[in-house]
């Protein structure tokens, strides 16, 4: 046993004396904690609702903060909306001013002098107001996400219904006063809230994808690299290749553990010391409860470790670590498959395909913590996946060393892994 | 210490690459384990440190079961092999506690080897860095870190120039002065007669020759002599002796200046040199050099392995023409 401690003190070293892994461990630290503190040095008020020195969010005082706003936003920094209302819909700019509060407006003379002012640029966007049932938006390029026609629609939609109301003789404030209540509702979540939880696990399962195949090539790779250097010939003959190959994984799973261990220490701990700066407005991806959390690193780890030895396990069938992505892209691609389907299963945490992965080694990693972040799954089901999961692994590991032994002494073109089964079988 | 490998097979699928390997070697004692390429002697020395098992027969230490995890065994490979990118001095520490050294005693000792092979100053240097030659000595410097009792050196010398050869030379001298057991693989010929008081020669899985060197080349010399005439060169020499002794002689081979003759059955040296002194006196020849005959291990090797080459190619010769024929037979059944 102290030979497997000293395998995974060595490889351990060679992680942790690894430039980029120093690097990377701590830019991750430094941006996630120092990013924590954005708020305290910058004014992020727009997006978090708490103006900078103020630790406290007032959600009483948001239409007076939107106010303010509001009148932060410099004249030059409006945009210019040039229209034509030939239908009389605008009773006042004042009116588009309250949909459109970021432009200010000008009158054009007609259709052709909208366009050629949006054309030149001088002006962002051009409305015409036909009659109070037609209109059209003129722009140049549209963007992505522009909301301006639909806040364009809803600008004629009330313009129009505010004229019928005055046809019918009803004063338009009146009605709207009494008919737009909003009614005071509460809801109260006796399980879990699935809006609320749903970005971290988005981010941990993207996490844990990137973890085993980030690492579990470079288990492949510290594998064939000892192959290529023909370290092997010396180190098998001085310890047990089963200890070579438990040494290098377990060496990978504490390495990873650290990494992602200090930087979400990091952006929790940054997180929680600026949680009221921020208007708890990270909370969803932030506040992750102890108990998903223990779920993560329980099915994580499990998982890590199980592609681990099979990443390890694939390295000693080649020779060069060129031809790694030759043996491992059935891995991969179940890696791939499992991160794809668990994703897009996200919002049905119960429905058949996530209970069916959440019990599967290849995907319970993954499923498993969504199920507890986001599902109902009771303790008895986590202990059975845990359980089945971990079992694989000690198989997986128990298969992956017989490759291994028989592999890494055998140089040249890569050795299919169906092969390797077959010469195994055939040794015992 | 007495090692003793007795009958060893080894198959890998339906190809039998070990065909009952036997011999014995003692503390103290150097043994050749020679053989061409392909022979079978990195499998055996695998058996042996349980890198691989054997189908077939057993290793003994001292007459009790070899159990390679009990005992220190250093392990020169021929393809040699460290982490090229590690600190020489950290891969050092961690081959020899892999072998069951503490840790201080492993950087003790990782200091001593790299001092005695004048490596030292290099031991925080990663091994990329270094010469082949230094590489070489760090790879025997990691061989020996952990004190084995049992040294296997797998063509220890390639790549040394003479003067890091010399140091090596004496090193192993020291190791088999201490009494440990050396098993000493190599082509050169000339490092193993000097080492080696025992040689195993293995040709396509088999030990086609072992025991004791001396006796060996004692054994082959046997019946045959050199000779050589002052101011003629070989074949002139070779012509006369052809000439004028063929009843008693036979011509076995040339070394550089002399040429072999093996005395024909029933015929002594007497005879021979009789014979010999009165020719040479009659032709007007001068006797140079009149000795018995002490083959190099270089020429008992290529006459042990080259013959059975020999009767390889034969076979598989004769093997051709049975496929082929039998291919024949096939067509016309068509």
């Amino acid at each position: 046993m102290s030979k497997l401690f000293t395998v995974i003190g060595y490889e351990i070293k060679d992680y942790l004396q690894n430039k980029s892994f120093i690097i990377m461990t701590i830019l991750l630290t430094v941006v996630l904690f120092g990013g924590s503190f954005l708020p305290r040095v910058f004014d992020l008020s727009s997006m978090t609702g708490v103006e900078k020195d103020s630790s406290k969010s007032d959600d009483s005082d948001d239409s007076d903060d939107s106010e303010e706003a509001d009148d932060s936003i410099a004249e030059e920094d409006l945009q210019l909306v040039v229209y034509l209302d030939e239908g009389n819909v605008v009773a006042s700019e004042d009116t588009l001013k309250e949909f459109f509060p970021d432009c200010k407006f000008e009158k054009a003379d007609s259709m052709d002098s909208i366009k050629k002012d949006v054309k030149s640029g001088k002006a962002a966007k051009g409305f015409y107001f036909k009659d109070n049932l037609h209109y059209e938006y003129i722009v140049l390029n549209s963007e992505m996400f522009d909301e301006t026609e639909a806040m364009l629609e809803a600008y004629v939609t009330n313009s129009y219904k505010q004229q019928c109301l005055s046809s019918l003789g009803v004063d338009a404030s009146s009605f709207v006063e009494q008919y737009e209540q909003i009614p005071e509702g509460k809801t109260t979540i006796m399980g879990k809230d699935a809006s609320q939880n749903y970005w971290y696990c988005y981010i941990l399962v993207i996490v844990i994808f990137m973890l085993i195949i980030l690492y579990g090539v470079m288990i492949a790779t510290s594998v064939t690299n000892e192959k290529s250097n023909r370290s092997i010939e010396v180190l098998v003959t001085s310890i047990d290749s089963t200890h070579l190959l438990f040494g290098k994984v377990f060496a990978g799973t504490i390495a990873v553990v650290i990494q992602v261990g200090v930087v979400m220490a990091a952006a929790l701990i940054g997180y929680s010391i600026n949680h009221d700066a921020w208007g708890n407005k990270l909370d969803m991806f932030l506040d992750i409860p102890a108990n998903v959390l223990a779920g993560f690193i329980v099915f994580g780890v499990g998982g890590f470790i199980f592609y681990a030895f099979i990443y390890g396990a694939l390295g000693a069938l080649v020779s060069k670590t060129e031809d790694i992505n030759k043996v491992a892209g059935s891995a991969q691609m179940i890696i791939m498959i499992v991160y794809f389907l668990v994703l897009l299963n996200l919002q049905s945490p119960d429905g058949a395909i996530m209970k069916v992965c959440s019990y599967l080694p290849i995907s319970s990693y993954s499923a498993m913590f969504v199920r507890i972040a986001m599902g109902s799954v009771t303790r008895f089901e986590i202990v059975i996946s845990a359980v089945v999961l971990f079992a694989s692994t000690i198989l997986v590991g128990w298969l992956a060393a017989k490759i291994y032994r028989m592999g890494t002494l055998r140089y040249g073109n890569p050795i299919k892994v169906s092969n390797a089964l077959k010469l195994i079988k055939n040794q015992d | 210490m007495k090692l003793e490998v007795k009958d060893i097979k080894k198959t890998f699928g339906d190809k039998e690459i070990l065909k009952g390997i036997n011999f014995e070697v003692e503390s103290g004692k150097a043994l050749g384990l020679l053989g061409r390429n392909g022979a079978g002697k990195t499998t055996t020395i695998r058996i042996l440190m349980d890198v691989f098992h054997a189908n077939s027969g057993e290793i003994l230490l001292d007459g009790e079961k070899f159990n390679p995890r009990k005992i220190t065994i250093g392990y020169l490979p021929e393809e040699r092999g460290l982490y090229p990118k590690r600190k020489v001095i950290d891969q050092m520490i961690y081959l020899a506690r892999l072998r069951g050294v503490s840790k201080k005693k492993a950087r003790e000792n990782s200091i001593k080897w790299l001092k005695r092979l004048e490596v030292d100053e290099y031991a925080n240097r990663a091994l990329e860095t270094l010469s082949k030659g230094n590489q070489q000595k760090v790879q025997l410097a990691s061989t020996l870190v952990s004190e084995p009792n049992i040294v296997i050196l797998d063509e220890p010398f390639s790549g040394l120039d003479p003067v890091n050869s010399q140091i090596l030379k004496d090193v192993v001298n020291e190791l088999i002065e201490e009494g440990r057991i050396v098993i000493f693989s190599s082509h050169q010929m000339s490092y193993v007669e000097e080492f080696c008081r025992d040689i195993v020669i293995i040709n396509h899985g088999e030990v086609v020759l072992s025991g004791n060197l001396l006796d060996i080349q004692k054994e082959y010399g046997r019946d045959q002599l050199v000779i050589s005439l002052v101011d003629t060169d070989l074949a002139s020499s070779n012509a006369f002796l052809e000439k004028n002794l063929s009843d008693i002689i036979e011509i076995t081979g040339f070394t550089k200046t002399d040429v072999i003759v093996k005395l024909k059955e029933g015929k002594n040296r007497m005879e021979l040199f009789a014979a010999l002194f009165e020719n040479a006196n009659k032709e007007g020849y001068e006797i140079e050099h009149f000795e018995t005959y002490k083959p190099s291990l270089n020429d008992i090797f290529v006459e042990r392995v080259g013959e059975d080459e020999q009767e390889q190619e034969e076979k598989a010769n004769e093997a051709n023409a049975d496929n082929s024929k039998a291919n024949e037979g096939g067509k016309e059944n068509e």
